[in-house]
């Protein structure tokens, strides 16, 4: 037919510069605006000043002050003897320090981030969990020459359970709930 | 010549934008994607840092505190330079500290006093707006470089909390 001939022969381009225009002053606006890095937000608080609040009735079990104490020699748990040493804690040989719960890979100090053994930490304090089901704290104590990320680290490790996710593919909560310790203050 | 030839047989070759819009729609769509107006933003820098974490809660406005290698920044006003002393367990290397002369007991005195104003401000505002979500509650966004020793760190909290900030929100990078 005729209209049909005429649309093939005469076919015009389409004319995209108008669109160019818009698209080109839309990409900087957008680049300006686009995230490649997503942040977050860890909470804490500060140890509560005052009086502590009534302490529900328990007399089954002692409340469970879980605390970790970072250093650079490793993380120790404190406040959960009963789970980690059922027998009693080993004997401290006299005039030496009692080493930490989880040492660092490479024994000694800890050089790095990746050298503190995060992920026997987190097995570490799931034990605990099994025990403690409804507690949701941890107190961390770390020396005041610890570096931020170690301490950040130490949140991460203590917060959830990776390795352990549930049916529906959330991880294991541990201890979600921080309150940053001065430590001991030298 | 060739050139010339392939001129004279069109004379008014146009360009094609064609591709060059497919391009720029798949660029169009991916900006998009990333698209983000969040309330919360961080200039990185050598002096600043943040360390990665696996935590999903996002941030919300509060006041900020930046806490890089060479000073302390309370919303986007520097308050106070932080210095490098040699350190004394470890001869050789040098440590970042808050100056001696800053400090009264644990307290940075300039940090406090800026962050009491702060704090009276948002007290105030909450007052004038009367509502609950305007409510003070003593928030406080901390930024602080992933090198820095927890000293630094525990001096600045301490300031903040008798500066009636109790609630700190430590902005990460998230990773999955």
């Amino acid at each position: 037919m005729a209209v049909k001939r005429k649309g093939i022969e005469g076919a015009e381009e389409l004319n995209l510069v108008p669109i160019m225009n818009l698209v080109t002053i839309l990409i900087p606006f957008l680049l300006m605006a686009a995230e490649f890095v997503t942040l977050a937000v860890i909470d804490s608080t500060l140890p509560a000043i005052g009086p502590p609040p009534p302490v529900e009735e328990q007399p089954d079990k002692p409340p469970l002050n879980l605390s970790l104490a970072i250093t650079n020699k490793g993380v120790t748990v404190l406040g959960a003897d009963a789970v980690l040493h059922p027998e009693g804690a080993a004997p401290v040989v006299e005039g030496e320090e009692r080493p930490p719960t989880v040492p660092c890979k490479s024994g000694g100090y800890c050089m790095s981030l990746d050298d503190y053994n995060w992920e026997e930490l987190t097995r570490t304090l799931a034990l605990i969990k099994d025990e403690y089901p409804d507690d949701e704290n941890v107190i961390l104590v770390p020396d005041s020459r610890v570096k931020y990320e170690i301490i950040v680290k130490s949140m991460d490790a203590s917060r959830e359970d990776k390795s352990n996710r549930g049916p529906d593919g959330v991880a294991r909560t541990l201890f979600p709930f921080v309150v940053i310790a001065g430590g001991a203050i030298n | 010549m060739a050139l010339k030839k392939a001129r004279r047989t069109s004379p008014n070759a146009e360009l094609s934008i064609t591709s060059m819009m497919d391009m720029m729609t798949i660029i169009l769509v991916f900006l998009l994607k990333n698209f983000s107006a969040n309330d919360v933003s961080v200039a990185p820098s050598d002096m600043l840092q943040l360390p990665s974490s696996t935590t999903s809660k996002a941030p919300e406005l509060a006041v900020n505190l930046v806490i890089a290698k060479n000073q302390v920044v309370v919303d986007g006003v520097a308050v106070l330079d932080l210095t490098q002393v040699p350190d004394e367990d470890n001869p050789g290397q040098s440590m970042i500290v808050v100056p001696e002369d800053e400090k009264r007991g644990q307290v940075i005195t300039k940090l406090y006093d800026r962050l009491l104003e702060k704090a009276e401000a948002a007290k105030t505002l909450a007052e004038q707006s009367g509502s609950e979500d305007h409510a003070f509650k003593g928030r406080i966004l901390i930024q602080c470089d992933k090198e820095l020793p927890f000293g630094v760190l525990r001096e600045v909290m301490y300031t903040a909390g008798q500066a009636q900030f109790g609630e700190f929100k430590f902005v990460v990078y998230k990773v999955e």
